[in-house]
């Protein structure tokens, strides 16, 4: 049976919505339902390409990132999880192939190490050295940051959950949210399928369908779906240490850390849509691209391949917290593709916003408002 | 016992062969999988589980179960029961997941 009644409900049952739950339990709140209309992971979370980077190209999502890193570090004993979250950090390598994208790489990293990212830009020798088996024919450097990795997205989902569960959050799966009830201007509860639950605060964290929840308030949230899709191969012996990246090619490679190869590319002219259907043209252009920059990887064989929703906000970086409209309908979504690396710092500063509590950082400049003032800073580093 | 009639599978049953497995010669005809020829030359063991390591041999025979996945020609992860046997190949019992470089 689905509970009549919480302070706080929280729509979504990916990483977002897991790990503000949980943070906001770890701050002594009781009284917290979370919803998903399928099961946890299964939209973006558990269809992302694993990877944790903090070589971004604007402030916000470095600092987000640099924090979430350190918080990664120390997730299993935080969350007092029983089982690995494959947290690994061997690095990012960013391939460069054209000056100008070398101009913006070197404003970035001018960013990124101000900001204490121990990110560097090197030869083309140097990233050989790195990955060996890189083809760096045209090649004119690359970035490298020894800290970014990777960790399992299932396992830190399903962590932050059994965390939150512990401290006394209610998940119902398999609940879908129809509406959202106002008083005045403030939220008063949430229809689902399974029955309707008051509450005094929503948390819109619902990935690439975050536009559709606001909807339920007025509101027009610019998010949209975009679908990326990714691929895995079978497993074998660990012989690439770093994730390569290459904004030219749209393109990431990493080796996870039981041995398969992850890899998913970006389209450039992806329509806004709900699709996730695979392509049968997604393995051919990849399979083309990784056996030019990375020759060895030409006799992987390819074991799945699948799609998922980038929840694509104008400018790249996320929209966080209460909307100036609707008392207690905070957003947490627009995470253009990097929502589980940035997850670990922005839910806890998510959760200190919806408690009212003096942030450890301020996000009003990721509020909403942002497109209506015209202050967005692009975010340069997209897949 | 030699495979000459695959309940799923066809395939052409050419001339004679040799072929190094594990670094020994051997004998098979040319067209039939690998691991037919291996089978019919009394080898049983085709790679070893992953994490226990322990002995796997033929099993699902039609290339889904990866039992018998061996390196071939210097290509790791080589499903052998689909994989048609050529003269000269070196067929090798693979160490571990692979070693895609080596």
């Amino acid at each position: 049976m689905i509970k009549k009644k919480a302070h706080v409900v929280v729509i979504g049952g990916g990483i977002l919505g897991t790990s503000i739950a949980y943070n906001l339990a770890k701050m002594g709140l009781r009284d917290i339902v979370l919803l998903e209309r399928q099961y946890l992971n299964s939209g973006a979370t558990g269809r992302c390409g694993a990877g944790i980077r903090q070589q971004w190209g604007t402030e916000m999502n470095c600092i987000l990132s640099r924090e979430s890193v350190r918080l990664f570090e120390h997730l299993e004993e935080e969350l007092e999880y029983d089982h690995s979250i494959e947290f690994k950090q061997k690095g990012y390598l960013f391939v460069i192939y054209l000056e100008k994208e070398l101009e913006q790489f070197k404003k970035n990293i001018a960013l990124q190490n101000s900001l204490d990212i121990p990110s560097r830009l090197i030869t083309p020798a140097e990233a050989k050295e790195i990955v060996p088996h890189l083809n760096t024919d045209r090649l004119l450097g690359a970035t490298y940051c020894p800290t970014d990795g990777h960790a399992n997205p299932f396992h830190v989902t399903q962590a932050y959950a059994k965390a939150a569960e512990l401290l006394g959050t209610t998940i119902h799966t398999y609940t879908e949210v129809l509406g959202i009830d106002e008083e005045g201007d403030r939220v008063r509860g949430v229809r689902t399928d399974q029955g309707t639950i008051s509450c005094d605060i929503v948390v819109n964290a619902a990935g690439g369908h975050a536009a559709l929840i606001g909807n339920m308030v007025g509101i027009e949230l610019p998010i949209y779906p975009e679908r990326h899709q990714a691929m895995v191969s079978e497993p074998v012996n660990i012989f690439q240490n770093p994730m390569v990246i290459s904004l030219y090619h749209h393109l990431y490679i990493q080796q996870a850390p039981h041995g398969p190869f992850i890899m998913g590319q970006g389209d450039p002219n992806e329509p806004k849509s709900f699709n996730i259907e695979p392509s049968w043209q997604f393995p051919l252009e990849v399979a083309k691209k990784v056996a030019e920059i990375l020759p060895p990887l030409k006799d992987l064989k390819i074991v799945r391949q699948w799609a998922g929703l980038y929840d694509m906000s104008p400018d790249a970086q996320p929209i966080l917290g209460e909307s100036p409209e609707v008392q207690g309908f905070f957003t947490s979504a627009g995470f253009s593709g990097h929502g589980f690396m940035i997850a670990p710092y922005t839910s806890k500063l998510m959760a200190q916003a919806i408690l009212g509590e003096e942030p450890e950082m301020h996000i009003d400049m990721l509020n909403y408002d942002r497109f209506a003032s015209g202050k967005l800073i692009l975010e340069p580093a997209v897949v | 016992m030699r495979i000459e009639n695959h309940p799923i599978l066809t395939f052409e049953k050419g001339p004679k062969v040799k072929f190094i497995f594990d670094g020994k010669e051997m004998e098979g005809f040319e067209g039939e999988p690998v691991a037919a020829a291996l089978h019919a030359a009394g080898v049983r063991v085709l790679s070893h589980s992953q994490i226990h390591n322990r002995p796997r041999g033929f099993w699902c025979a039609i290339g889904n179960c990866s039992s018998c996945n061996m390196r071939i020609d210097g290509v790791p992860n080589v499903r052998s029961c689909v994989e048609p046997l050529k003269e000269g190949m070196t067929v090798e019992t693979q160490k571990g997941k692979g070693d895609l470089n080596a």
